[in-house]
C-alpha cells in the first residue's frame, strides 16, 4: 500500500482546468519528485492534496485512508505536513514562534525539546536567530526556517513547494542536502521543484507534469539524462 | 442612428406619459394630498439613491456620508431662498433655481474637498473616512449661526411641487444613464472592475475617482434642496448617518450599478414605510434584516448591474425589429480616435533601459539592466523565478519608481510619469493574472482602452453632442475591426469572463492594442495554457507584429514560446542580465543552462556568494 | 490648572474604556479585517443584560457582571457564525453592509423590546472620590483605569505566549499557512470574537458605572469613537488599541473642558480624518504595499 495515493485528480480554479486526471503514488521512504514548466500546475496539486484548495473529482489516500473530504487542519495530526510555495512564515513572530506553530498539534511537550534539537542540527544557523522576528532573515534561512517548522509536525510525508525559488546556488545545494538527510532519517518526501536537475539528483522517482497532465514518469536517475527533459526546459 | 433617435423617442413618451397621468391624478384629487407628497418624497429618494449608486455601484467605493451632501445642498438652498424673499423681496418661485443650483455646487465643491484627499484610501477606509466627514458636517452645521445651529432652520417657502421634482428626477436619471454610456462612464466603470487594469489601459483612475464623487455629491444637493423646499424646515440631524444609511439600502436593494433598480428600491423603500404606518417601530428592523439576508443570498440585489430598456420592451412587444434599417441607413460621420504616429529614429531602440534599478528597503530586486528593444521586434524576458522580470515590466509601466537609471521611449525619459501617461506615450501591457474588465463585455473592454485616444468632454458625452456621437461611432467601428482581426467578433457582446482562458488572454492583448502602443510588454501570456493555445498564441503574436507597427517585449518560462517567436532574449537572474542573445545561443548558454536546469556538473561554481531576498 | 487635571483623569478613564472596546475591534479587524460596526451594539446588549440581572432579577454585579460577559460572548459568537462566515471570502463590500445590518438590527430590537426611553444603571459604588490638592479622582475613574490596564496587559500576554494566542497571530498572518500548521482556522476565530465580546461586555459595565443609563443606542457613540481609537492606534494592533483609546478619551475630555462640548464630537472625528490622511496605518501601524 503506498503511503500516498492520488487517483483521477481534476482540480479548476473557476473556468480554468488547472489538473487534469493527475494520478501519482509516493512509497514509503522515497523521494518522489514533481518536476514541470511554471504554471504546470505542480503548486495546485500539493494545495489539492493539503486540502487548502477542493478537488473537483479524484480521490488522495493516505496511509490507505481517504482524506479527500479532511478539513485541512486535521492533515498535520494524521501525518502530512508541507513547507508551501514562498515559504508562508509567519513574518510577525520570533524563529522559536514560528517552529512552535509547525508543532501546534503535538501534545507531547517533552518531544518538542528533542524536535527543536533536531531541526537546529539540520539548521545551525536558525539557533543563532532563535529570538530574531521571521521576516528579517533572508531568504534562504526563511527556507530553512520553513522546512524545519514543517519538521516540527514529525510527518511521515513531508511535502515541499519549490524550495529552490528565489534562492543561490550555494543555498540550494545545502537545502537539498538537508533534505537528502532528512529523507535518510526516515521522513518520506514529495519534491515539487522548478530545478529539475537538483530535484532529479536526489529523488528515487519523478513525474513530469505539463500543463496540468503527466506526461512522464520514471526513476530520476533514468529521466535526468533524458532529452525529452531538456528539451521541456530549454526548448528546442 | 435610427434606432437610438427611436430610443429617445420612446424614452420622451413614456415619460411625458407617466407625468400626465401622474400629475393628472393629483391634480383632480385623485391622490391626495398625504399621497402626492409621496410621490414627491420618491422623487428626492430617487435623486440620493441614483446618485449614491454613481459611487457605490459605478465606482464600485463604498461612501457612507452622502446624507451629508444633501445637508449641504438642503441648507445652501434654504438660506438662499429665505434671503432673496426677504431681503431682496424676490418671488420664491423664481429664487428655486438659483437656490437648487447653488445647493448642488456647494454640495460638488465640499464632495471635491473631501474627496482629494480621501479617495487615496481604499476600501474600509474609504468608507469610515466618508462616515467620518459626513459626521463633521453634520455638527459643524449644528454649531453655525448662519444655519441656525442646533435648531436648524424653518419658514423657508414650500414652494416645491410633483412637476419640479418630477422633471428634476427625470433630468437626473436622464444624465445618469447618458454619462454611464460615454467614454466617461465606461472609464468609472472600468476602475470598479478592475483599478489597476483601469490605469494600465490609458484611465487616471485618481481623476475619475474624484470626478464621480464630486458628480454625485452634486446631485445629492440638489436633492437636499429640494427637500428644503418641500419640508420647509430643516436640522442636521435629519441629515445624520442613519440618513446615509437608508440611502446605502435603497443602493444595495435595487443593486449596485443598476440605475434602474435604484429607481424601483427608492420607490419601495419610500412607499413600503409609510403603507405599514403602523408597523413604523418595525422599519428598521426590517431594514436591518433586509441588508443582512441580501448580503448573505443575494448581493447583487434585485438588478445586479442590469439595466430595464424600455425600447427593448417596445421591440419585443411589436415585434418591431429592423437591425437592417440601420445598415442601409445614411453613412454618419465618424471620428476616429488617434492613431498616433510615432518618432522614431533609424536604428536607434524604440524602448531602452539604461542602468535601470529598484531598491525596496533592503532588496536590490534589480540592478544595472540595460535593455533595448527595436521597432517590430520580438523580444525575450527569461529567467527563474524571482528573478525580478515583473519588476522590470512594472518599472517600465510607471508602477514602481526605479530607484537608479532611466527608461528612454522613443528618446524622451519616462521615469516619473504615471501609468496612464506612459500608456498615452505608447506602452501598452498586460498581466500575469490577467485582468478584463469582467462583467463589461468583450467590446466594451476594447472600448475602455480607447479612452486616451479619445476627447469628447464629459458634458459632451451626457448632452449627446455630435463630438460625443461621431467619436463613439469611431471606436466602434475600429474595436469590431480589431476583433475581427483576432477571430473574435463573434464574442464581442459577450461578457468578458464568459471566455475559455485561451480567448480571454486574447482579449486582453486585443485591448492592450486598442491604445495604439509603439511597446508591447506580455506578461507570461501563455500562463495557464494547453499546447494547442499557446501555438495559436505564437501565430497571435506573430500577426500582431506583422500587422500593428509594435515592438513586442514579453516575458515567458515556456520555452517552446520564447524559443520559437522571439528573435532575442534577455535572461534575468537575482535582477541582472546574465545573457542576451539568440534563441540559439541563449540555449548554449552555459551559465543560463545553469540558472535554469541547476548545475550539469554537480558542483558550485567559484566565487557564488550572496542571496537573493523575498520575491520580486 | 485644576481643571486640566480634572478633565485629564476623566479623559483617562473614559479613554480607558475605549480602549477596551477598541481591542475588540482592533482584534477582530486584525484577523478577519472586518470592521464590525455591530461591536459598539454589543456592548448595549451587555449594558441591558447588567440592567435586568441587577434590576429585575435581583442578582448581585460580580454575577451580573459575569452574566453580561457571556451574553456578549454568546451574542458575538452566533453573529460571526451566521453573518460573517459566509461572506469571508466576499468582496468587503458586502461584509461592511451586513456588519452595518447587524448593528442596526441589535439596535432596533432593543428598541422594540425596551422602547426607547433610557433606563437608570443602579448605582455599583457608594465610595467617594479620592482628592489630591484641588483634583478628585472619582473610585469609578480610578477601579476603570486600573482594570482596563490590567486586561490590556493580560490580553497581550495572551497573545503573545499562550498557544491560542500564537494560533491567533498566525491565523491574522497568513490563514493558509495557519491551516497547514494544522490550526482550527474556525475555531480560532470563533475564540477571537469571544474575547473581544467578552471586554465589550466588561467595557459596557465600566461604562455604565460612569454614565448610569442605558438606551438601544448607546452603543453606536462609544462604539465609533473606540472604532477611531483602533484606526489612531493601528487598526489591528493591540498596544495601538490601547494608546488610541487613552488618547481618543483625552481629546475628548479636554476638549469638552476647554473649548466646547458640542465640538468634542467634531474633534473626535477630526482626529479620524487627520490620521487617515497622514498615516492611515495609524500610530504604530506600518505601511502595506500592493502586489500588482
Amino acid at each position: 500500500m503506498a503511503m500516498l495515493d492520488v487517483n483521477g485528480l481534476n482540480v479548476y480554479y473557476g473556468a480554468i482546468h488547472a489538473l487534469h486526471d493527475v494520478s501519482f503514488t509516493v512509497e514509503k521512504g522515497e523521494i518522489v519528485t514533481l518536476i514541470g514548466a511554471n504554471g504546470a500546475g505542480k503548486t495546485s496539486i500539493l494545495h489539492a492534496i493539503s486540502r487548502l484548495i477542493p478537488a473537483k473529482s479524484g480521490t488522495i489516500a493516505f496511509n490507505g485512508q481517504p482524506i479527500t473530504g479532511q478539513d485541512a487542519y486535521k492533515l498535520v495530526g494524521k501525518g502530512l505536513s508541507q513547507v508551501p510555495e514562498g515559504r508562508r512564515i509567519f513574518a510577525q513572530m520570533t524563529v522559536l514562534e514560528n517552529l512552535e506553530m509547525g508543532a501546534y498539534t503535538r501534545r507531547d511537550k517533552g518531544e518538542l525539546q528533542r524536535d527543536l534539537d533536531m531541526v537546529f542540527g539540520h539548521f545551525p544557523r536558525l539557533k543563532e536567530r532563535v529570538k530574531q522576528m521571521a521576516g528579517t532573515l533572508s531568504g534562504g534561512e526563511q527556507q530553512m526556517l520553513a522546512t524545519g517548522r514543517a519538521l516540527m509536525a514529525h510527518p511521515t510525508l513531508l511535502m515541499m513547494d519549490e524550495p529552490s525559488m528565489g534562492l543561490s546556488p550555494i543555498l540550494v545545494e545545502e537545502i537539498f542536502a538537508i533534505i537528502r538527510d532528512i529523507n535518510k532519517e526516515g521522513t518520506t518526501i514529495l519534491l515539487v521543484e522548478q530545478n529539475a536537475h537538483m530535484a532529479l539528483s536526489i529523488a528515487n522517482r519523478a513525474y513530469v507534469l505539463e500543463t496540468g497532465n503527466i506526461v512522464m514518469e520514471g526513476e530520476a536517475s533514468k529521466l535526468l539524462n533524458d532529452d525529452q527533459v531538456k528539451s521541456a526546459y530549454l526548448g528546442t | 442612428m435610427k434606432s437610438k433617435l427611436r430610443s429617445y423617442i420612446i424614452n420622451l413618451s413614456a415619460t411625458l406619459l407617466v407625468y400626465f397621468v401622474l400629475s393628472t391624478l393629483i391634480g383632480s384629487g385623485a391622490i391626495n394630498k398625504y399621497y402626492a407628497s409621496i410621490l414627491i418624497m420618491i422623487g428626492i429618494n430617487v435623486i440620493m439613491t441614483v446618485s449614491l449608486n454613481l459611487t457605490t455601484g459605478f465606482l464600485g467605493e463604498l461612501a457612507l456620508g452622502h446624507a451629508g451632501f444633501m445637508s449641504v445642498g438642503a441648507f445652501t438652498a434654504g438660506i438662499i431662498t429665505k434671503q432673496l424673499t426677504a431681503s431682496m423681496g424676490w418671488d420664491a418661485a423664481a429664487c428655486l433655481p438659483i437656490s437648487l443650483l447653488a445647493g448642488g455646487i456647494l454640495a460638488a465643491v465640499m464632495g471635491f474637498l473631501i474627496g482629494v484627499p480621501a479617495l487615496r484610501l481604499k476600501g474600509d477606509y474609504l468608507a469610515i473616512i466618508t462616515l467620518g466627514f459626513g459626521e463633521i458636517i453634520r455638527v459643524i452645521i449644528q454649531n453655525m449661526q448662519i444655519t441656525g445651529g442646533a435648531s436648524g432652520i424653518s419658514r423657508i417657502p414650500r414652494i416645491n411641487n410633483f412637476s419640479i421634482t418630477f422633471f428634476v428626477m427625470a433630468a437626473v436619471i436622464v444624465v445618469m444613464f447618458t454619462l454611464g454610456r460615454s467614454r466617461h462612464g465606461r472609464a468609472i466603470l472600468s476602475i470598479r472592475e478592475n483599478a489597476v487594469a483601469a490605469e494600465s489601459t490609458g484611465i487616471s483612475v485618481t481623476r475619475y475617482k474624484i470626478f464621480a464623487f464630486t458628480f454625485a455629491a452634486f446631485f445629492a444637493g440638489i436633492a437636499g434642496g429640494l427637500y428644503a423646499h418641500q419640508i420647509g424646515r430643516i436640522s442636521a440631524a435629519t441629515f445624520d448617518f442613519n440618513k446615509s444609511i437608508e440611502y446605502l439600502v435603497m443602493v444595495v436593494l435595487g443593486g449596485m450599478g443598476s440605475i434602474t433598480g435604484s429607481i424601483i428600491a427608492a420607490g419601495v423603500l419610500t412607499l413600503l414605510p409609510e403603507l405599514l404606518r403602523q408597523f413604523a417601530d418595525y422599519r428598521m428592523l426590517l431594514y436591518s434584516i433586509m441588508l443582512i439576508l441580501m448580503m448573505l443570498f443575494r448581493p447583487k440585489g434585485l438588478m445586479g448591474t442590469a439595466e430595464f430598456s424600455l425600447t427593448f420592451v417596445w421591440d419585443r412587444l411589436t415585434g418591431f425589429y429592423k437591425r437592417a434599417a440601420s445598415s442601409k441607413a445614411t453613412p454618419k460621420p465618424v471620428t476616429m480616435p488617434d492613431s498616433p504616429t510615432y518618432a522614431v529614429k533609424e536604428g536607434a531602440p524604440v524602448l531602452e533601459t539604461r542602468n535601470l534599478g529598484i531598491r525596496f528597503g533592503g532588496l536590490q530586486a534589480a540592478e544595472g539592466v540595460n535593455l533595448q528593444l527595436f521597432d517590430n521586434e520580438i523580444v525575450g524576458l527569461i529567467g527563474p523565478n524571482g528573478a525580478g522580470k515583473t519588476t522590470v515590466f512594472n518599472m517600465l509601466t510607471g508602477v514602481y519608481l526605479p530607484t537608479e537609471g532611466d527608461i528612454q521611449l522613443l528618446g524622451q525619459s519616462i521615469v516619473g510619469k504615471k501609468t496612464y501617461e506612459i500608456v498615452a506615450d505608447g506602452v501598452a501591457r498586460t498581466f500575469q493574472n490577467i485582468r478584463l474588465f469582467k462583467s463589461m463585455t468583450v467590446l466594451e473592454n476594447i472600448k475602455v482602452a480607447f479612452h486616451t485616444r479619445m476627447h469628447y468632454s464629459p458634458a459632451s458625452g451626457i448632452f449627446r453632442l455630435p463630438k460625443y456621437a461621431r467619436e463613439e461611432r469611431g471606436i466602434e467601428q475600429r474595436a469590431r475591426e480589431l476583433l475581427r482581426v483576432f477571430n473574435m467578433e463573434e464574442s464581442a457582446d459577450l461578457p468578458a469572463d464568459g471566455l475559455p482562458y485561451g480567448q480571454q488572454r486574447k482579449l486582453e492583448i486585443c485591448r492592450a492594442l486598442a491604445t495604439s502602443p509603439k511597446v508591447l510588454l506580455l506578461d507570461e501570456p501563455a500562463a495557464g495554457m494547453n499546447p494547442i493555445e499557446t501555438r495559436e498564441l505564437m501565430e497571435t503574436i506573430g500577426l500582431i507584429r506583422n500587422r500593428f507597427s509594435v515592438a513586442i517585449l514579453l516575458i515567458e518560462h515556456d520555452m517552446k514560446l520564447v524559443m520559437g517567436i522571439c528573435e532575442r532574449i534577455y535572461v534575468l537572474n537575482y535582477g541582472r542580465i546574465i545573457a542576451q542573445g539568440t534563441p540559439t545561443e541563449i540555449r548554449n548558454n552555459p551559465e543560463v543552462i545553469r540558472a535554469y536546469l541547476g548545475h550539469s556538473d554537480g558542483g558550485v561554481k567559484k566565487g557564488e556568494e550572496g542571496e537573493a531576498h523575498g520575491n520580486a | 490648572m485644576v481643571l486640566f487635571f480634572n478633565q485629564l483623569i476623566n479623559g483617562l478613564g473614559t479613554g480607558a474604556i475605549y480602549a477596551l472596546i477598541a481591542l475588540g475591534y482592533t482584534m477582530v479587524y486584525g484577523i478577519v479585517k472586518l470592521i464590525n460596526f455591530a461591536h459598539g451594539d454589543i456592548m448595549m446588549v451587555g449594558s441591558y443584560t447588567a440592567v435586568l440581572l441587577m434590576v429585575n432579577a435581583g442578582v448581585s454585579f460580580p454575577v451580573a457582571l459575569m452574566g453580561s460577559m457571556l451574553i456578549c460572548v454568546v451574542f458575538g459568537v452566533a453573529i460571526e457564525r451566521v453573518a460573517y462566515k459566509p461572506l469571508r471570502e466576499a468582496p468587503r463590500i458586502c461584509s461592511l453592509i451586513t456588519a452595518i445590518g447587524v448593528s442596526y438590527l441589535l439596535q432596533n430590537s432593543a428598541q422594540l423590546l425596551f422602547s426607547a426611553n433610557p433606563r437608570p444603571f443602579p448605582p455599583v459604588f457608594s465610595v467617594p472620590p479620592i482628592t489630591l490638592g484641588g483634583i478628585s479622582i472619582s473610585f469609578v475613574t480610578l477601579v476603570t483605569v486600573v482594570v482596563s490596564v490590567l486586561l490590556m496587559i493580560g490580553l497581550n500576554l495572551f497573545v503573545m505566549t499562550s498557544r491560542t494566542g500564537k494560533a491567533m497571530r498566525a491565523v491574522s498572518e497568513d490563514i493558509g499557512a495557519a491551516k497547514l500548521m494544522g490550526i482550527n482556522v474556525n475555531m480560532t476565530i470563533s475564540v477571537t470574537f469571544a474575547i473581544g465580546c467578552a471586554l465589550a461586555g466588561i467595557g459596557a459595565f465600566l461604562y455604565c458605572i460612569a454614565y448610569p443609563s442605558v438606551a438601544p443606542t448607546m452603543g453606536a457613540m462609544p462604539g465609533l469613537k473606540a472604532f477611531i481609537a483602533a484606526v489612531l492606534g493601528g487598526i489591528g494592533i493591540l498596544p495601538g488599541a490601547m494608546l488610541g483609546g487613552f488618547i481618543m478619551g483625552v481629546a475628548e475630555s479636554l476638549t469638552k473642558g476647554f473649548v466646547s462640548t458640542q465640538l468634542s464630537d467634531a474633534v473626535v472625528y477630526g482626529i479620524l480624518i487627520i490620521v487617515l490622511l497622514f498615516k492611515p496605518s495609524g500610530m504604530l501601524g506600518r505601511v502595506q504595499r500592493e502586489k500588482v
